[in-house]
């Protein structure tokens, strides 16, 4: 069994990427089948048509495939394909706008809203905590909201995210940090609030 | 996460991949539990990181194996169509700037129209068409066996082919979307994966044989007088390829158990309905995969195994201690070698899986359920 699971290593996205480059179907169809699910996550959070999500993803692949001698040899994959996403949609978004003769520039709106995992959750206490936390995110605008699920969802590093919004780093890194910024004070605020009270009825 | 001991902002907590899954799935392979209540400082902050994570779920969809297998296959389908339509729109126009390449396409359009008289007046008088007429016109792989033994091929659909000696078989890469087309010469048994929206056709020599999901025989060699097409399940239809005017227009169809005998010289199908009574056709049923039982009863694995390996002309590489007592009950008549292994790693359960290369099979399973 040992020596048949060897092959396995062969996963490493940079190494796929560079056989991809060369031609190598299998390792087409390898980040193919590694990544679709990810970016139809994605695809699915920044645009309400399931449909037109999974075609934009199977255009960004086929571009990959057809340009494959143009690509940039060192890229982050999963980065790169996150964003190659996002730029197809919001591309089809503003042509949709467009006909629809609507002003909206940023095209793009993150659509989902946080839950909560309350299976992962035994006392009150936290569940209450969850809670206000949780409804502090969803009041969050949709750009932060992306921004903190591409960081600690997607695992993108600030760069990544940056290069994603096509902004420079510091606004991403202001992005990210604004959210959580923000969401500390509200929530610690509050909380101070209720501890003050309830230890004054005691 | 060797590092976190300079941890110091919940930022640094959330983005460790370590961290997100002790939260998310209390999965703990960094000790989590143990470093928290070592370093009280951050417990704190730990602490703010957990009832963040916990309250940032977001809705998870997971597609299907089969899902992103059907959608890497249009993916391919769309490539094909992308670069044939760039191959014409950028080489064309350049090419059709320059004047000298103007006068030379009009020497190949007389060409190509010389050709295509040649092929509707001259062949179809012959009569005769041979498979490199028929593949010239496509891009296709080409599977040829010299060996001495049938070898096994299997196509991008799911369908495996058993291909004789001496014979040859061409298919594309990728299926186009309405329909799938081979190319026969030679003799092979086709096991052919059920798509009712994509008919399978195998062109031999001058005829056609259409189908949706069975299996079936071809023996269709350049230089022999006949073209056999024998069926073990399913429904088949022949018919005469088009490109013979002068043969009678005629579909014939054949059920499981029946067979078919086209004479190349004058054009005519002769239907066996009962394939004992016929010695020629007996007697290739002896010696073929037609003949083996794919019916299994509370059998042992390693026997499936055995018998697939003679059927198919395959090496099984299975782990032979780990499925030494596990038995199955299965039908794997009708279905194409890898729908046969896919069913066998399924019914063994514990995410057995095999992987195909050419005629050598690896199982991988850590035994049975």
């Amino acid at each position: 069994m040992k020596n048949l699971t060897i092959s396995c290593d062969l996963t490493d996205d940079s190494i796929l990427w560079k056989y991809l480059k060369m031609g190598d179907e299998r390792a087409f169809s390898k980040l193919f089948e590694k990544y679709y699910n990810h970016l139809v996550h994605y695809g699915n959070s920044i645009s309400s048509f399931p449909e037109k999500v999974q075609d934009c993803i199977q255009d960004v692949f086929t571009d990959i495939w057809v340009y494959r001698q143009n690509l940039d040899e060192s890229v982050v994959v999963k980065a790169y394909l996150l964003s190659s996403v996002r730029k197809r949609i919001s591309r089809l978004q503003e042509r949709d706008h467009i006909f629809r003769q609507t002003t909206s520039i940023d095209s793009i709106n993150f659509l989902f809203d946080f839950s909560i995992e309350y299976h992962l959750i035994t006392d009150e206490e936290t569940t209450s905590k969850v809670v206000r936390i949780n409804a502090l995110l969803n009041e969050l605008p949709p750009r932060q909201k992306e921004a903190l699920y591409l960081r600690y969802y997607q695992g993108l590093t600030v760069e990544q995210i940056a290069d994603n919004f096509q902004v420079n780093y510091q606004s991403a890194n202001n992005i990210l940090h604004r959210a959580l910024v923000k969401l500390r004070k509200e929530w610690k605020h509050e909380y101070l609030l209720i501890l003050l009270l309830s230890s004054n009825i005691h | 996460m060797e590092n976190r001991n300079q941890y110091t902002e919940i930022e640094d907590f959330l983005a460790d991949p370590s961290f997100q899954l002790w939260v998310r799935s209390k999965v703990d392979q960094q000790d989590w539990e143990d470093w928290t209540l070592g370093n009280s400082k951050m417990a704190k902050v730990v602490e703010e990181a957990r009832l963040f994570l916990l309250a940032m779920k977001i809705p998870e969809n997971n597609l299907s194996t089969e899902e992103i297998k059907s959608a890497l296959e249009s993916t391919w389908i769309k490539i094909e169509e992308k670069e044939k339509a760039q191959n014409k729109n950028v080489k064309l126009v350049k090419i059709w700037k320059n004047t000298w390449y103007r006068s030379i396409a009009a020497v190949f359009l007389f060409g190509l129209s010389f050709t295509w008289v040649y092929n509707n007046y001259f062949i179809s008088e012959s009569g005769i068409i041979n498979y490199h007429d028929l593949i010239k016109e496509n891009e296709l792989v080409e599977q040829i066996n010299n060996t001495s033994k049938p070898q096994i091929t299997t196509l991008s659909d799911g369908s495996s082919v058993l291909l004789n000696p001496n014979s040859k078989l061409s298919y594309p890469k990728v299926f186009a979307k309405n329909e799938r087309k081979v190319y026969l010469s030679g003799e092979g048994f086709f096991e052919i994966s059920k798509n009712a929206k994509r008919p399978f056709y195998v062109y031999a020599n001058e005829i056609v044989t259409k189908v949706v999901g069975t299996s079936f025989r071809i023996k269709a060699y350049a230089n022999e007088p006949d073209i056999e097409v024998l069926v073990l399940t399913g429904n088949v239809k022949v018919n005469s390829n088009q490109k013979i005017k002068t043969a009678n227009e005629k579909e014939v169809s054949l059920l499981p158990n029946q067979a078919l005998r086209f004479e190349r010289k004058n054009f005519t199908f002769n239907k066996i309905t009962d394939i004992t009574q016929d010695r020629a056709l007996a007697k290739t049923l002896c010696s073929t995969i037609e003949k083996i039982n794919f019916e299994f009863t509370d059998v042992p694995v390693d026997q499936i195994f055995k018998t697939i390996e003679q059927a198919y002309l395959v090496e099984i590489d299975y782990p032979r201690e780990k499925l030494k007592d596990c038995h199955l009950t299965t039908s794997l008549i009708d279905q194409p070698l890898p729908e046969k292994l896919k069913i066998i790693c399924k019914s063994l359960g514990n995410n057995s899986n095999y992987i195909m290369n050419g005629n050598q099979i690896i199982i991988l399973s850590n035994g049975c359920n």
